[in-house]
């Protein structure tokens, strides 16, 4: 190879190698988060897929000052946020529970009123937490407030009640940013009845893929 | 790398003897441009890019042989915002800055032009340790050229044009957590202006 060809190569491996691109990981653990209902109208099924949109970000959350509600949400909103490399969710702690996008009351889940969908979780015996979606009945629209129940239905001096109570304000506020199912796999943190007390990485890749797939529920009022 | 950045970091305020008044200084203000720092697809792609950002450049050379070459260090600092865009749709990732040392080796190119070439260490500084700096900040090293010019304005100081490029292979330690591999090639182009303290006596 004459002298000006290896120059040439050599340039050419250089540029190469100073224009290539991270290589992505391949994301595939995780699980189904849409909420699948009987159809609005005709047979069949509609599976519904929400997440904020930018223009509502950060969430506004009002919590009830009991339950050690006001320590743990931002614990888990951090829990959350932690799933996301561009910002996709944030959620703050707000003191007007008139203007807030999601509230969360230490309190059982009342009659169902406020919701056309439940999702309940957390079934121990320290503590239970359930989530209420009011959607509309063409399955469009999340009237807004989301309203979460934390309920410590244990003696308050129970040794496990610090640790239900915060993994349960973490599992429901999983389900307010959009993971409207629960996870078949009990070291998830939104399995039915939440043993870990953290998200896991089955349940931050969930959350980070449902925020990069278009939604088909638009949160509406507030 | 370090060591000798340091050493001529040292050595050229101080001013070796004999070569004090051969020093030069310079200060330059400016702004940067960058390539993307990175390329994702979660579903669709999305890229994250540092928006063109003010920066400060401060350096000194001393004169190496009679040939008009010289040795110098120079360091930048920038600050600015970053964004990410997915599907036309930018969201503010939040400030970031930079600084940079770069050894450099300039040489008489055409008139008041002159070349310069270097290597060097580039340092991201995250204002909040999330997203893809989740956990901090990176080093990275870096290659760099470019053309200064320079032209009398005092009798002791010379207006110094600036025109830069350098390039680094980006990555983070969140990045790698979560299971990106390789690196990705960063270009950055930079325009400055300022003084620089004329050695012609």
């Amino acid at each position: 190879m004459s002298r000006p060809m290896r120059w040439t190569a050599a340039a050419l491996v250089v540029a190469g190698a100073a224009c290539s691109d991270i290589a992505t990981p391949i994301r595939i653990d995780f699980y189904e988060w849409r909420l699948i209902v009987p159809k609005a109208s005709g047979s069949g099924e509609d599976s519904l897929t929400f997440h904020w949109p930018h223009s509502r970000i950060p969430v506004r959350i009002w919590v009830e000052d009991a339950a050690d509600l006001p320590g743990n949400m931002p614990k888990a909103i951090a829990a959350w946020r932690a799933a996301f490399l561009y910002h996709e969710f944030d959620a703050t702690v707000v003191s007007d529970s008139g203007t807030a996008d999601v509230i969360v009351r230490a309190s059982s889940a009342p009659g169902t009123q406020f919701a056309r969908v439940r999702l309940h979780s957390a079934l121990a015996p320290e503590c239970a937490g359930a989530t209420d979606l009011d959607i509309s009945d063409d399955h469009t629209q999340l009237r807004l407030p989301v309203r979460i129940f934390i309920n410590p239905s244990a003696d308050p001096n129970s040794p496990g009640l610090p640790e239900c109570l915060a993994l349960t304000t973490t599992h429901e506020l999983g389900h307010a940013l959009g993971i409207w199912r629960h996870s078949v796999t009990p070291t998830d943190l939104m399995f039915v009845d939440p043993v870990v007390t953290a998200p896991s990485d089955r349940d931050l890749a969930t959350a980070e893929m449902l925020y990069h797939v278009p939604a088909n529920v638009e949160a509406v009022g507030r | 790398m370090r060591k000798p950045i340091l050493l001529l970091a040292l050595l050229l305020p101080a001013g070796v003897s004999g070569l004090g008044a051969q020093t030069e200084y310079y200060a330059r203000l400016g702004a940067v441009g960058a390539s993307n720092l990175l390329r994702d697809v979660i579903v669709n792609q999305i890229t994250v890019r540092q928006s063109i950002a003010p920066m400060l450049a401060l350096g000194a050379s001393l004169p190496i042989g009679a040939q008009g070459y010289r040795a110098g260090i120079e360091g930048t600092l920038v600050s600015g915002k970053f964004h990410s865009s997915e599907t036309g749709t930018e969201t503010d990732l939040g400030t970031i800055r930079t600084g940079s040392v770069m050894v450099d080796l300039e040489g008489p190119l055409y008139r008041d032009f002159r070349w310069r070439a270097g290597l060097g260490v580039l340092q991201y500084w995250p204002k909040d340790k999330e997203g893809i700096f989740g956990t901090g900040g990176t080093a990275r090293f870096l290659a760099g050229a470019g053309l200064d010019y320079r032209r009398p304005v005092l009798p002791a100081w010379d207006l110094m044009t600036s025109l830069r490029y350098d390039w680094h292979r980006f990555t983070t330690g969140e990045l790698e957590r979560r299971g990106f591999s390789q690196t990705q090639g960063v270009s950055r182009v930079s325009l400055s202006v300022g003084l620089s303290r004329s050695t012609r006596r």
